[in-house]
C-alpha cells in the first residue's frame, strides 16, 4: 500500500483545502428566519469547518517522524509479507494500475446495475474478475458466477420481497 | 418471591415442544436474515410477523424473540468474517472481531460473540426483571439536554478508537460528522449540502458508509497486498483456553450492564451501547493497547453491550408501552397486532402475558447460543473461498445490501467513493472507526442540542444547570482526562529520547 501513502503535510494541505471549500459552502447556506431559532443550520457545519481546518494545521505542523513513525508501525503491524513462491491475485506488475482496472470493473458493474439487471450485471462482474484475478478453476468460476446471483435474486425477490433490477430477462 | 413464581410460570408457558420449535425457527431465520448486510433485526422481525399471524400471541412472541436475538448475532457474524457490519451495533464488534479472523482465530471470535451475547442477553433479562418499572420512570425523564450529554459522551469514545494519532481520529471523526449533516435539516427544513440532488435530501445512509469504509476498502487492500493478509480460513478451533474465558468474562459482564442501562434510554440504543461498553473496556484494560489488533476483550464487550441493549430496549416497551427503538416499534405493531397490549397495565392486567414475554427471550438467548455455536465452523468456511472469488462476491455483497436499502443506483455510487475513501485512510493510518462514530452520534447530537436550546429558550446554561446533562458532560470531560495525560507522558518520553539520540 506503500503507493497510496503520502507525507502528512499533502494530507494536511488537501484536508485543508476541502475544509475551506466546505466553509464556503457552510457561508451559502440560508438562513431561517421563519421563526426565531436558537442555532441556525449552518453553525454547526461553519463550527465543523473550522475546527477541521484547526485540524488540518495541527497535522501539517506534527512532526515528520512522529506521523511517518506511525504509519510505518502501522503498516508493519497489518501487513504480512508474502512468501516468495506463493502466487498473488492480479496479472499487472504495477498495484496501482492493478488497484484502477478493479475499480473500473466495480463502477463498470455499478453502471450496468439497472441496465442489465442483477442476475446478468453480477454473472459478468464475478466471472471476469474471478477470470482477472487469476482463479484457475474455470468450471467452479461459471458456476459460482450462474448460481450465486440467481440464489441472490430468487431469495431477495421471493423470499424477502426485495425487488433487485431484472434488466431484460423477463423474471 | 412473587416475581419468581410468575417467572417459573412464564417459563412453563415458554417451554413448550412447540413454542421451543418456534423459537429454533426464529433464531436460524433471524441469523440468516442478520449476515445480510442491511437486514437487521427490525427488517427481520417485520418479514417474520406475517408468519406470526395466526399463531398463538406467546408463540408467537416467543418466535419473535428468537428472530431478533438471531438478526443481531448474525451482524455480528457478518462484521467478524466479512469486516462488513450489516448494521450499526454491530460495527465495534468488526474492531477486534475481523482481526481475529485475520490471524486465523474466526472461530474463537465467533465462539466468543456467541458467548457475549448470551451473557449480554442474560443480564438483560435478569435487569428486565428486577428493575424494569423504576427504570422506566427514569427513561421518560430524559429530554434532549440529557441525551445530549449522552451522545456527547459517546464521542469521547473517539479519543479511544483513534489509534496512536489522536488528531487523525479527530480528523475521521469531524468527516463522520460533515457526512451526518448532509440532507434535510430536521429542526428547520433547510437543505444542507445536497447540491440539488434529491437522493442527498434523506442523508446518506449508515449503511453506505460502513460499508464502504470497511467492507469495500478492505477488498481494495487485499487486493494492493495481492490478497496476502486477510482473513483466514482453516483455523477454525472454538475452543476457548481457560485464560480466554477469564479474560472475556469481566468486559463481557461489564458490557451487559452498561448495554442494560443505555438500552433502557429510548434512541440510545445497541449502537451507543456497543461503542461505550467497547471504549470503556479498552481505557481500563491492562492491554487496551492492543485493542483493535484481535484482543477478544475488544469482542466480548461491544457484543455483550449490543445484546443487553437489546433487552434494555423493552423496558420503556414492556412498562410504558413506547418503543425506544426502531426495532422496538416493530414488535410493538407486531405484539398489538397479536392482540397484546404493552403498557404501564400490562403488568397487573396481563402479567401472564409479561412473563411469558421475559421468560421466552431468555430462551432464545439459549436457543441462540446452542444453535450458532454448532453452525459457527460452518460460518467460518466462508474464508475458505479463494480470494480471487471472495473479492467479487463481497463487492456483490455490498453492492445487494446498499441497492436493497434504498433501490438507488446513485447510493451505489456513493458506496464505491467510500470505498476509495475508506482505502485512502487506511493507506495513510486514518482510522475509520471514529468516521462511523461521528456519522451515527454527530447528527443525533446536534438534533438533541438544538431542540434543548430550543426548549430553553437559547439558554446554553441549560446543559450544566440540569443534573442529568451536567454528570453525562463531567463523565465526557473526566473519560477525556487518560488520554490528555498519556498523550503528555508520551510527549515527554519521546522528547527524552530525542535528546538520548544525539547524545549516543
Amino acid at each position: 500500500m506503500t503507493e497510496f501513502r503520502f507525507s502528512h503535510r499533502t494530507i494536511a494541505v488537501a484536508i485543508a483545502g476541502f475544509a475551506l471549500v466546505y466553509l464556503l459552502g457552510a457561508y451559502h447556506l440560508p438562513g431561517f428566519v421563519a421563526v426565531d431559532v436558537p442555532v441556525q443550520p449552518a453553525t454547526l457545519p461553519r463550527g465543523l469547518g473550522y475546527l477541521l481546518l484547526g485540524l488540518a494545521a495541527m497535522l501539517f505542523f506534527q512532526r515528520a517522524e512522529q506521523a511517518e513513525d506511525e504509519t510505518a508501525t502501522d503498516a508493519t503491524a497489518t501487513e504480512q509479507p508474502a512468501e516468495p513462491d506463493e502466487v498473488g491475485l492480479g496479472r499487472l506488475r504495477d498495484t496501482r494500475l492493478e488497484l484502477a482496472v478493479f475499480l473500473v470493473a466495480a463502477c463498470l458493474y455499478v453502471a450496468l446495475f439497472a441496465v442489465a439487471g442483477f442476475v446478468l450485471a453480477t454473472a459478468a462482474y464475478i466471472a471476469s474478475t474471478a477470470w482477472y484475478l487469476g482463479y484457475p478453476r474455470h468450471l467452479v468460476t461459471v458456476l459460482t458466477s450462474v448460481t450465486i446471483p440467481l440464489a441472490a435474486y430468487i431469495g431477495m425477490s421471493e423470499g424477502l420481497g426485495v425487488a433487485l433490477p431484472n434488466g431484460p430477462l423477463p423474471f | 418471591m412473587d416475581t419468581l413464581t410468575q417467572l417459573v410460570s412464564g417459563f412453563s408457558v415458554a417451554l413448550s415442544p412447540e413454542n421451543l420449535l418456534f423459537v429454533f425457527v426464529g433464531v436460524l431465520a433471524g441469523t440468516i436474515i442478520g449476515i445480510l448486510p442491511g437486514l437487521g433485526p427490525m427488517t427481520a422481525i417485520a418479514l417474520m410477523i406475517p408468519v406470526a399471524f395466526g399463531m398463538d400471541p406467546t408463540t408467537a412472541i416467543i418466535m419473535l424473540a428468537g428472530v431478533y436475538y438471531g438478526a443481531v448475532f448474525g451482524g455480528s457474524t457478518s462484521s467478524i468474517l466479512l469486516n462488513a457490519p450489516g448494521i450499526a451495533g454491530t460495527v465495534a464488534t468488526s474492531f477486534d472481531g475481523y482481526p481475529m479472523a485475520r490471524d486465523g482465530r474466526a472461530g474463537k471470535a465467533l465462539a466468543v460473540a456467541a458467548i457475549a451475547s448470551f451473557v449480554g442477553g442474560t443480564v438483560g433479562v435478569v435487569g428486565l426483571m428486577l428493575i424494569a418499572p423504576t427504570l422506566s420512570k427514569v427513561a421518560v425523564s430524559f429530554g434532549p439536554a440529557e441525551y445530549f450529554g449522552l451522545m456527547v459522551l459517546g464521542l469521547t469514545a473517539v479519543v479511544s478508537l483513534a489509534g496512536k494519532n489522536v488528531t487523525k481520529g479527530l480528523i475521521s471523526a469531524v468527516v463522520g460528522v460533515i457526512v451526518a449533516l448532509v440532507g434535510i435539516d430536521s429542526a428547520t427544513g433547510t437543505l444542507r449540502f445536497t447540491f440539488d440532488r434529491p437522493e442527498l435530501y434523506e442523508g446518506i445512509d449508515f449503511l453506505i458508509v460502513a460499508l464502504g469504509v470497511f467492507a469495500l476498502a478492505e477488498v481494495f487492500v487485499l487486493l494492493s497486498r495481492r490478497g496476502h493478509g486477510g482473513a483466514q480460513g482453516g483455523v477454525t478451533s472454538l475452543r476457548l483456553s481457560k485464560r480466554e474465558v477469564r479474560a472475556m468474562t469481566p468486559p463481557a459482564l461489564r458490557g451487559s450492564v452498561l448495554g442494560f442501562f443505555t438500552g433502557v434510554l429510548p434512541g440510545a440504543g445497541a449502537t451507543v451501547a456497543s461503542f461505550l461498553s467497547y471504549s470503556t473496556e479498552k481505557r481500563i484494560a491492562s492491554d487496551g493497547d492492543t485493542f483493535g489488533t484481535g484482543n477478544i476483550k475488544g469482542v466480548a464487550a461491544p457484543e455483550a453491550g449490543n445484546n443487553g441493549a437489546a433487552i434494555g430496549s423493552f423496558v420503556p416497551l414492556l412498562t410504558l408501552g413506547v418503543p425506544g427503538s426502531g426495532t422496538t416499534a416493530i414488535l410493538l405493531g407486531a405484539l398489538l397486532v397479536l392482540g397484546v397490549r404493552p403498557g404501564p397495565m400490562m403488568l397487573e392486567q396481563h402479567p401472564g402475558v409479561f412473563w411469558g414475554v421475559v421468560a421466552s427471550m431468555y430462551i432464545g438467548s439459549i436457543v441462540l447460543l446452542i444453535l450458532n455455536l454448532p453452525l459457527i465452523p460452518l460460518f467460518a468456511k466462508v474464508l475458505n473461498t479463494p480470494k480471487a472469488v471472495l473479492l467479487p462476491l463481497v463487492v456483490v455483497f455490498c453492492v445487494m445490501g446498499v441497492y436493497g436499502l434504498s433501490f438507488s443506483v446513485f447510493d451505489l455510487w456513493l458506496l464505491i467513493g467510500f470505498g476509495v475513501l475508506g482505502f485512502l485512510m487506511r493507506a495513510n493510518s486514518f482510522p475509520a472507526a471514529p468516521l462511523i462514530l461521528g456519522l451515527i452520534l454527530g447528527g443525533l447530537m446536534e438534533r438533541n442540542m438544538r431542540q434543548a436550546l430550543q426548549i430553553s429558550g437559547g439558554d446554553w446554561s441549560v446543559f450544566v444547570t440540569k443534573p442529568i446533562p451536567a454528570v453525562l458532560l463531567a463523565l465526557a470531560a473526566a473519560s477525556l482526562l487518560p488520554t490528555v495525560v498519556g498523550l503528555i507522558r508520551r510527549r515527554r518520553a519521546r522528547a527524552d529520547r530525542g535528546w538520548e539520540v544525539p547524545a549516543a
